[in-house]
This record gives structure tokens, C-alpha cells and sequence, in this order.
């Protein structure tokens, strides 16, 4: 049985959370959002997923590649998400997300599928780079940028991951890539588990000596388009490829 | 990412390859470990070998500033190449660290 985590679990909300996230019609969501249904159809790694795993799953034809969490569990909102023809979803515990450099797999999956150009790639990599790494350790992981504030803060910081990957709980909470493209139009949102945060006070210019808040400058510079939706839990990006 | 470091008369260099990202805060207290070296005036840190850098990764760069300011050693990061340069630049950090291309 996997462990409840923050009570974001597939239920009647499933369709209506899914849908509000990622701009999706509700009835799209509600039709696939039976557990069963939408678990054999997609692709199921081990906890503990390596990389080349990761890259394998992708590079076929599964929709969904799902990663169990340490109880073997693969319960989550991409159970919500429908198939889309031209688009792949990937959700990994954070304890794999931290070190797999999601954003350079699921960059090699677009490229490999003829949808990221050489010479595109780079700044869709670091936009998407960018907003994995706040969902995993600002998300997930709930540590503030703050943490880095202080002479130590690096050391502290560093310390706070260790510990917070080992917690059951936030340690198994999901990172979800989901990719759509259409034409010359590629969306990629990025989801957490975490507590969220108020975007109003998203620094609108973080350069200069301001240690945090530089992640949002670099999505902002290189895609055309940046939403935060889920009260902060996920953040969009749309790139005219 | 990995570096390695070598000495010289009037200072220390470290020369970083790979990636400079969130995952590598442990690695950044060996670097600022070089600065703790007797008689260290100046400080180079080699980018050219760096393939890419996120914000947090910059964000080390201002912490090496800070770390080595604190010793009155003179910071240059050195070399950066394409998305590296692309990094730096949009986060304008050259206002505060010396770049040296």
C-alpha cells in the first residue's frame, strides 16, 4: 500500500484539479481518469529508476512513464492526464528526479521524436531545467530559497536536501513532466506536491546579487510564455519552436 | 561537475567541467576549501570546459565572490563559452563578478 501523500490521491476531484492545472477540458480528464485503465496503458518503472531506464521508457511509445514510489505505489494525478497523439508525460519521485537531469532526458525523448531542433534545444532545456529544479527542491522538497541566505547557506542548504530526500514522504512525492506540441507550438508544464507559493511576489528582476528568483528570469528571456498554475504547484511553458 | 586546481605564484586556478547545477552545492565547498590556501591573492575560475550552468549554479559563482572577498582574494571567472555566456549574461552577473572572456 503506498503511503498517502498530502492527499493528492486520484478521487472525484481527480478530473476538475487535472483539468484546472494543465488548461484541459474536464470531460477529457474525467474519461481517463480510471485508475486501472490508465495504469495499463502506461509505462511502470521501479522505484529507483536509473537514467538509462528513464531514456528507454521514453523513447517508446507509452504516453505516460510512470515511476513507482518506494512502496511500490504508482497512484497519481497523471492518472487524470488523457492521452494526447503528440505528447509524452513523465512523473518520477523526487528522490529520481533530483539527480536524473529530467530536463536533458525529456529533451533527448523531443528531439529523438523530430519535435526540438538542435538548434532550439538549448534554451527549452534550461527553461525546463529550471522549473524542475524549483519543483523538486522549492516543491517537493519544500526548502525555501531563503535557506541560502545567510554565509553557510550553501552548506545548510545541502544538508536540508540530504535529509528531506530521505523523508518518506517528501522524498516520494511526484515531479510530472507533460509535454504537448501542435504545429510549431510546444508546451511543456512541470507539476510538484509541495505547499505551492503566492506568485505575486515572484521578484519581477532578480539580477544583481539576489540569490534566488534567477530561475523565473531565464524562463521568462527564452520562452514566449510562462503560466503558473495550481496556486504555484505547476508552471507552464510555451515555446514557438 | 568536476574540477581540478593547480597553483601558481600569485594564486590558485580551478577549472570546472561538466554541468554546474543545484545538485552540486557539495562540490562548491570544496571549491571555496581552495580559498582557505596560505597566501592566495587571486582566484581564476576556468569556465571553458563548462558545458552548462543553471541559476543556482550562478548563484555559487556569487557565493565564491562573497567567500573570496571575505580572504581579500581577487575572484575572475574566466572563459565562459556558449550557453554558459548565455547564462551569465542574461542574469547580468558580470555587474558583479569580473568576467574575463
Amino acid at each position: 500500500m503506498a503511503p498517502r501523500i498530502d492527499g493528492e490521491r486520484p478521487g472525484p476531484g481527480l478530473a476538475a484539479r487535472v483539468a484546472a492545472r494543465y488548461g484541459l477540458k474536464v470531460e477529457e480528464c474525467r474519461a481517463s481518469a480510471d485508475p486501472a485503465q490508465s495504469v495499463a496503458g502506461a509505462v511502470l518503472l521501479d522505484h529507483g529508476a536509473t537514467r538509462d531506464d528513464i531514456m528507454a521508457a521514453l523513447g517508446g511509445t507509452a504516453f505516460h512513464t510512470i515511476e513507482r514510489d518506494s512502496a511500490g505505489g504508482a497512484e497519481g494525478d497523471w492518472q487524470g492526464v488523457p492521452v494526447c497523439d503528440h505528447g509524452l508525460y513523465l512523473s518520477l519521485t523526487t528522490r529520481t528526479a533530483f539527480g536524473a537531469q529530467c530536463a536533458v532526458l525529456v529533451c533527448d525523448a523531443l528531439a529523438a521524436r523530430g519535435v526540438l531542433t538542435q538548434e532550439r534545444r538549448s534554451a527549452v532545456e534550461l527553461c525546463l531545467h529550471e522549473a524542475v529544479a524549483n519543483a523538486v527542491v522549492h516543491g517537493n522538497l519544500e526548502i525555501a530559497s531563503s535557506a541560502k541566505d545567510r554565509p553557510d547557506g550553501y552548506r545548510v542548504f545541502s544538508q536540508l536536501v540530504g535529509e528531506r530526500m530521505r523523508d518518506p514522504v517528501l522524498g516520494n512525492r511526484r515531479t510530472d513532466i507533460f509535454a504537448r506540441w501542435r504545429g510549431a507550438v510546444l508546451v511543456i508544464a512541470v507539476s510538484d506536491q509541495g505547499n505551492g507559493f503566492d506568485t505575486a511576489i515572484l521578484p519581477p528582476d532578480a539580477g544583481g546579487t539576489a540569490r534566488s528568483g534567477r530561475g523565473f528570469i531565464f524562463m521568462r528571456a527564452l520562452a514566449q510564455d510562462v503560466t503558473v498554475t495550481d496556486g504555484g504547484r505547476c508552471t507552464a511553458l510555451r515555446f514557438e519552436l | 561537475m568536476d574540477f581540478e586546481s593547480s597553483t601558481s605564484s600569485d594564486g590558485i586556478e580551478a577549472r570546472l567541467r561538466g554541468r554546474l547545477e543545484f545538485t552540486d552545492h557539495d562540490r562548491l565547498r570544496d571549491i571555496v576549501r581552495l580559498l582557505e590556501s596560505d597566501g592566495i591573492k587571486r582566484m581564476v575560475i576556468d569556465l571553458k570546459d563548462l558545458e552548462f550552468i543553471d541559476s543556482a549554479g550562478l548563484g555559487m559563482l556569487l557565493i565564491m565572490q562573497e567567500e573570496a572577498e571575505q580572504r581579500n582574494v581577487k575572484l575572475i571567472v574566466r572563459g565562459p563559452r556558449n550557453d554558459v555566456k548565455r547564462s551569465i549574461d542574461l542574469a547580468r552577473i558580470s555587474e558583479i563578478i569580473t568576467i574575463e572572456t
